[in-house]
């Protein structure tokens, strides 16, 4: 049996957005059910991709035209499947997730009552259905067309409690923000489509390919030559992955995005929205890989963002505000990964990442449930002992974030770290990338057990805290599934303990270079390595891999340092003014606002007035002018004959004297 | 048929009277406000035509511009009989025959 | 006799509402309406047209031709047929009818058969104007369209309605003056080359160099001077800045019904023209002249989005934005590529279904309201979900999001506009009318974040009640139409590709 199933990992989801939508009201648990059976379907149909793509299988075809062309010049505009180890990895990270978040939501948003509930199944489905069809896209329009619905999806979803004045802001700002990005993205879509006539990710012809033909054979593209204009197209696209993984300096939306439903923000940080943008670098990785500046650049953004992020996550009192700057830091690491030519440790720390994101987020929610609704940690404090499942769960996840051995997360982002080294040893702009990356373990590991500390240990701090609301088994089961995962996903590619006992344990590594060879990760190594010059120095992993660790228990350390015991201090109030400035978020969101509103609003204003003034005001002036000359003319129309008949012995005269001088009569 | 004669009185006599009348007809018609004599003004100055029609004929020794006079005649009459009831309304409507009272068609 | 029974059938249809008392003739108006929709259906299942109906080796699908008044020496004739550009916005024109004329049942109160009446004349006048092959007949359609819709605005629109109506009527008069002139100019420069109005017989006299001087002036200025008289014509009715401020007005002052059709048809008649005019027939002028056209559509675009920011109304949010999206049609036309064309024509067909959708969904929260102030309400998702929902997927139907009928043309725009040869630094035209995307998202976000969303408020002295079936019903089968169209584009973009091909091939282009 082949692939023929495949698309139903997609269509599922659809499926259920459409009954949730139509008939919502009407089913039990207003949808949820239907929605966990679609995307348990998917799961399963994804795992079974999976096994099919591990035994050698390999599906890329076409198989909906969206507009055919006639005649020359016709471009390929079509859908397809691309499911390789890449793909196939990833679909089960999301179908998975999603089923997960379905589940808890029926704890989250069913058991609390809330209202809406078909709309809010619905726009899970719609999101999964998104996402799974971005992750299995054969080519880049498809691939957009989906981002775009991504985009949609996280509208609907954060301002679910429309209600309010916030969530609707905040969705907003979600869409603008990354419609900004992927403004960029749709013209490098454009310009990839016009210059290499094909989006298609893999197979003969494909545009990396072509990219990689025209630089050897030194084209001019455009009027630039190839390699330039490779490297303008691929900025362009990363213009669309910034906005999406909330990358400096367009992560500014997802803050914000906390107003949302936690479970969604589970769903958009883990497994969909976010991951979306990395997903997309390291599915065109070999189109990145030609360009040195735009890996340089990825490389860069990814170190600068992790860092930047990390330092703002310090300072949050908002469990989910935490969370959310851990995610834009956890995507610069993979950003990172990706410039530096990691491919496998990139997409590593994605897929641990989407484990122990998921799981804190999910966390947070079931602790958001106990405190009904409560989200400041000051509140908190002491849960450790009123809900276990919880607190075990929500420390593995931690643990991982951190990047503390033997959590999954430490394999993972070590690997990044060490990756970044060697090529930064060769390229002074990846060592700096390396320096920021290495520098925000520390920071990881305070904020992530400062978090920590403050929920769930010390003394309660408030009622709630003292008396949590029990859980239900529809909170519990994902939180366990996912806290075996971050504690054990880790070990599917160990490199420093392959390097040590010399075993072959570096499983991801061997899937991910399966496959054919256009999308193995070897090729794309040498792909890196002849065009974007990024050369690897020899250097054990052990060592790296040791600074970052102890980094990591140093910021942790720090952090149950300072907040142990049974009432905590705010630590954080001696940073004095720069705590303000981390506060304010480095007076990010301030500089954008201006600019979508202050400037941009006067601008309108501005092209208002002079559009009423000036435009309208000539045709209207026209207008005027002609009112008031017909005005004058009328007066002539006296209602007095005498005056006629004068008028008519006038002209007559007049007429006569006329004819008289031009007949010559005189 | 007439032949061409000489004329007693040369054909530019009458065209002077003719002018005379017409220009006395047209001062009437721009002066007056009393609309019977804007009428009676106005038939001076058909008449004036008469007088040149009837002139030139005996000029050419062409009767058409006989015959024209006799149509002139008849129209001024029917003229006249229109524009006496114009007055009659005139008078009932503005209690006068003042024709620069009368001035509800301006613009 | 196919598309004459159409015409024919319209206007007895118009004739036949205007005569229906009052209290039938919604119901008698949407069901007389509904005869030209399944006309063009049928037409479609014939529809057998190859080729540019313009140009030479095409075949014309339904096409009559007659002598109808032999004057020397330019015969006027009738002379109709469809081609893969004219039927999409002829199908577009009766299927936006009837769903114009049902979401007028809950607005228009008074004179009511003359309204549905005067519907039905425009829209046999529009499916002339969409058909008529022959520039007289042609003309007279055209014109025809216009007294319709000035009455429209003029007895049934708001307070202002009478500045609207004449500013609309004279407005577009002028244009439809300038452009005729400009024509017929163009018509006596070919001398005896052409004997008749017939628009196919003056194209291929055109391509072939028969032009010679007219009026003192030489063949290629007369060709420029008709190419800018006509250009200005027709980009009144698109509108393109700087002559757009007509439009404004008369959607705001308009009743609902008639600003869906103002915007979803009636722009489209100026971009039609502009195609079948300026960039078939005087195509060499047209790309000589690419760079300030395209500078003008481009402008237009972000001009149009800018103005839409800073509007409090809703209706004129959607009057400008109008002026944006037809920007991209220009941007379109003038790249001169199979993409850009036939996207340019797409996208008069999902402009056509996305604006009326648009209106009709601000109509039926006014109907409910009583007003359209951004600021005046708030939290309207709260008493009229669906309507609210509704909202939201027109308005990202309006951003262009992907699988909606408005991505498509854009997209197909952008590529074309991209690939152009025609137009020089078209990557660069392209990049900045792109960012018309990022601004409509701004403005229709903040729209509705003001209106549907947050806490219920509402500053009129009417109680909200959820909207009738009758005023829902066509939000949702313009939807399905929208989707359907974005999710399989193909089902107009072959045709229009077919239309447009041999057009690209004549300029040379991609």
């Amino acid at each position: 049996m082949a692939f023929e199933y495949a698309p139903l990992i997609a269509l599922l989801p659809l499926a259920s957005f459409v009954i949730a939508l139509v008939a919502g009201e009407y089913l039990p648990k207003k949808g949820g059910l239907v929605g966990m059976a679609a995307t348990g379907g998917s799961l399963l149909l994804s795992i079974w991709a999976m096994l099919r793509v591990a035994s050698g299988g390999f599906y890329d075809e076409t198989l909906y035209t969206w507009v055919a062309g006639v005649g020359e010049g016709t471009l390929s505009l079509s859908f397809g499947l691309l499911l390789d180890p890449l793909s196939t990895m990833m679909l089960v990270i999301v179908s998975l997730i999603a089923f997960l978040v379905h589940m808890f939501s029926l704890g989250y948003m069913n058991d609390e009552g809330e209202t809406g509930l078909p709309r809010y199944y619905a726009g899970l489905g719609l999101f999964t259905f998104s996402m799974l069809s971005f992750v299995f896209a054969d080519n880049l329009l498809m691939a957009f067309m989906f981002f775009e619905l991504v985009g949609l999806c996280s509208f609907l979803l954060i301002g679910f409690w429309f209600r309010e004045d916030a969530p609707p802001s905040a969705a907003k700002k979600a869409f603008l923000v990354t419609r900004f990005g992927d403004y960029f993205f749709l013209i490098g879509v454009v310009g990839i489509l016009a210059t290499f006539g094909t989006a298609q990710f893999a197979g003969e012809g494909a545009f990396p390919q072509l990219a990689e033909e025209a630089i050897v054979g030194g084209e001019t593209l455009f009027g630039f030559p190839a390699g330039t204009w490779v490297t303008i197209l691929g900025l362009l696209v990363l213009g669309g992955v910034i906005g999406k993984s909330a990358q400096f300096p367009l992560h500014t939306w997802l803050p914000d995005a906390m107003e949302g439903p936690t479970p969604v923000s589970a769903l958009i940080h883990a497994a969909t929205m976010v991951a979306a943008g990395v997903y997309l670098v390291a599915r065109m990785y070999g189109f990145y890989a030609l360009s040195p500046t735009a890996m340089a650049i990825i490389a860069f953004i990814g170190g600068f963002t992790a860092l930047f992020a990390a330092s703002m996550g310090v300072v949050k009192d908002d469990i989910k505000q935490v969370l959310a700057y851990s995610t834009i830091s956890q995507y610069g690491y993979m950003m990172l990964g990706l410039g530096v030519a990691g491919y496998v440790a990139a997409t590593f720390h994605l897929m641990t990442h989407a484990f122990f994101k998921a799981l804190l987020f999910l966390g947070a929610g079931a602790v958001i449930i106990a405190m009904h609704h409560e989200q400041n940690m000051w509140n908190m404090g002491g849960l450790k002992d009123e809900m276990p499942v919880t607190y075990y769960s929500f420390l593995a996840g931690s643990l991982a974030l951190a990047g503390i051995l033997p959590f999954s997360g430490f394999w993972s982002k070590d690997e990044i770290l060490y990756e970044a080294l060697i090529a930064g040893l060769e390229n002074p702009v990846l060592l700096a990338a390396y320096a920021m990356g290495l520098l925000a373990v520390f920071f990881t590991g305070f904020y992530t057990f400062r978090m920590v500390i403050l929920t769930f240990h010390g003394e309660p701090r408030s009622d709630h805290a003292e008396h949590p609301v029990p859980l239900g088994w529809n909170t519990k089961i994902p939180l366990a599934v996912l806290g075996i995962l971050a504690t054990v996903a880790g070990f599917v590619n160990m490199v420093p303990v392959a390097e040590l006992t010399g075993a072959d344990i570096t499983y991801l590594s061997h899937w991910l270079d399966s496959g054919p060879e256009q999308l193995a990760y070897s090729t794309y190594t040498a792909t890196a390595e002849e065009f974007a010059h990024i050369h690897h120095a020899e250097l054990t992993p052990l060592i790296p891999g040791a600074i970052a660790l102890v980094l990591a228990l140093a910021g942790a350390g720090t952090a149950v340092a300072l907040y142990r015991g049974p009432h905590p201090v705010a630590h954080t109030d001696k940073l004095g003014g720069a705590k303000d400035v981390l506060v304010a978020n480095y007076y990010q969101d301030e500089y954008q606002v201006w600019l979508a509103e202050g400037l941009t609003q006067r601008v309108a204003r501005g092209a208002d007035t002079f559009d009423q003034g000036v435009v309208d005001g000539v045709v209207n002036g026209i207008s005027s002018v002609s009112l008031l000359g017909s005005g004058r003319v009328r007066r002539l129309q006296s209602g007095v004959v005498t005056n006629y008949a004068a008028l008519i012995t006038t002209a007559l005269v007049v007429l006569l004297v006329a004819f008289g001088i031009y007949g010559g009569w005189f | 048929m007439l032949a061409p004669t000489q004329l007693l009185v040369p054909v530019e006599w009458y065209l002077v009277l003719s002018a005379g009348v017409f220009c006395i007809g047209l001062f009437g018609v721009l002066t007056r406000r009393n609309a019977l004599m804007f009428l009676i003004s106005v038939e001076l100055m058909l008449n004036a035509a008469n007088i040149n029609f009837v002139a030139f004929s005996l000029q050419w020794g062409n009767l058409t511009g006989q015959t024209f006079a006799l149509f002139v005649m008849a129209l001024a009459a029917a003229e006249v009989a229109i524009g006496i009831g114009i007055i009659l309304v005139l008078y009932r409507n503005f209690r006068g025959i003042d024709v620069t009272e009368a001035t509800t068609m301006r613009w | 006799m196919l598309i004459e029974t159409l015409i024919a059938v319209t206007f007895v249809a118009a004739l036949v509402v205007f005569l229906t008392p009052e209290a039938y003739a919604p119901q008698v108006a949407f069901a007389l309406s509904l005869l030209p929709f399944v006309g063009s259906l049928f037409l479609w299942t014939r529809f057998d047209a190859s080729g540019n109906a313009l140009l030479e080796g095409s075949t014309v699908a339904f096409e009559t031709q007659a002598q109808w008044i032999a004057l020397d020496p330019y015969a006027i004739n009738w002379h109709v047929g469809l081609d893969g550009v004219s039927f999409p916005l002829l199908v577009l024109t009766t299927v936006l009818v009837p769903l114009a004329i049902m979401s007028a049942w809950t607005p228009i109160q008074e004179r009511i058969s003359q309204f549905y009446g005067l519907i039905l004349f425009m829209e046999a006048s529009l499916i002339g104007v969409f058909s008529t092959l022959d520039f007289f007949v042609w003309f007279v359609f055209w014109e025809a369209v216009l007294i319709p819709m000035y009455l429209l605005i003029g007895v049934w629109g708001g307070p202002r309605r009478k500045y609207a109506a004449i500013k609309f009527f004279v407005y577009t008069n002028v244009a439809s003056l300038v452009m005729f002139i400009g024509f017929i100019a163009l018509v006596f420069g070919l001398g005896d080359s052409v004997n008749s109005f017939d628009m196919p017989a003056i194209t291929q006299a055109l391509h072939d160099g028969q032009l010679s001087g007219f009026a003192g002036l030489g063949p290629d200025m007369l060709a420029l001077v008709s190419f800018i008289a006509i250009f200005f014509g027709f980009a009144v009715k698109v509108p393109i800045f700087p002559v757009h401020t007509w439009l404004p007005d008369a959607h705001v002052e308009a009743p609902t019904p008639v600003s869906v059709l103002l915007a979803g048809v009636l722009l489209k008649m100026g971009t039609y023209a502009l195609l079948r005019f300026n960039f078939t027939m005087l195509y060499d002028v047209a790309a000589t002249l690419a760079v300030p056209i395209a500078v003008l559509g481009v402008f237009s675009v972000i001009y149009g989005a800018m103005l839409a920011l800073a509007q409090q109304d809703l209706k004129r949010i959607v009057a400008y934005s109008s002026i944006s999206s037809m920007g991209y049609v220009i941007l379109g036309l003038v790249a001169f590529t199979v993409y850009g064309i036939g996207g340019a024509t797409f996208q008069m067909v999902a402009h056509g279904l996305i604006s009326g959708l648009m209106f009709m969904v601000v109509g039926v929260i006014y109907n409910a309201t009583h007003t359209r102030m951004v600021g005046d309400i708030s939290g309207i998702a709260d008493r009229m979900p669906i309507t609210a929902g509704i909202f939201v997927a027109a308005a990202f139907g309006y951003m262009g999001l992907p699988l909606m009928a408005g991505f498509a043309g854009e997209f197909l725009i952008f590529l074309g506009a991209f690939q152009s040869t025609v137009l020089p630094g078209a990557p660069l035209f392209t990049a900045i009318a792109m960012f018309g995307i990022v601004i409509v998202a701004g403005y229709l976000l903040f729209a509705m974040q003001r209106t549907l969303f947050g806490a219920y408020r509402l500053e009129t002295d009417y109680e909200i009640t959820r909207a009738p079936l009758h005023d829902v019903v066509p939000l949702f089968v313009l939807i399905a139409l929208i989707i359907l169209l974005g999710v399989d584009p193909d089902i107009f973009f072959t045709m229009i590709q077919d239309a447009v091909d041999p057009l690209v091939e004549l300029g040379g282009g991609l």
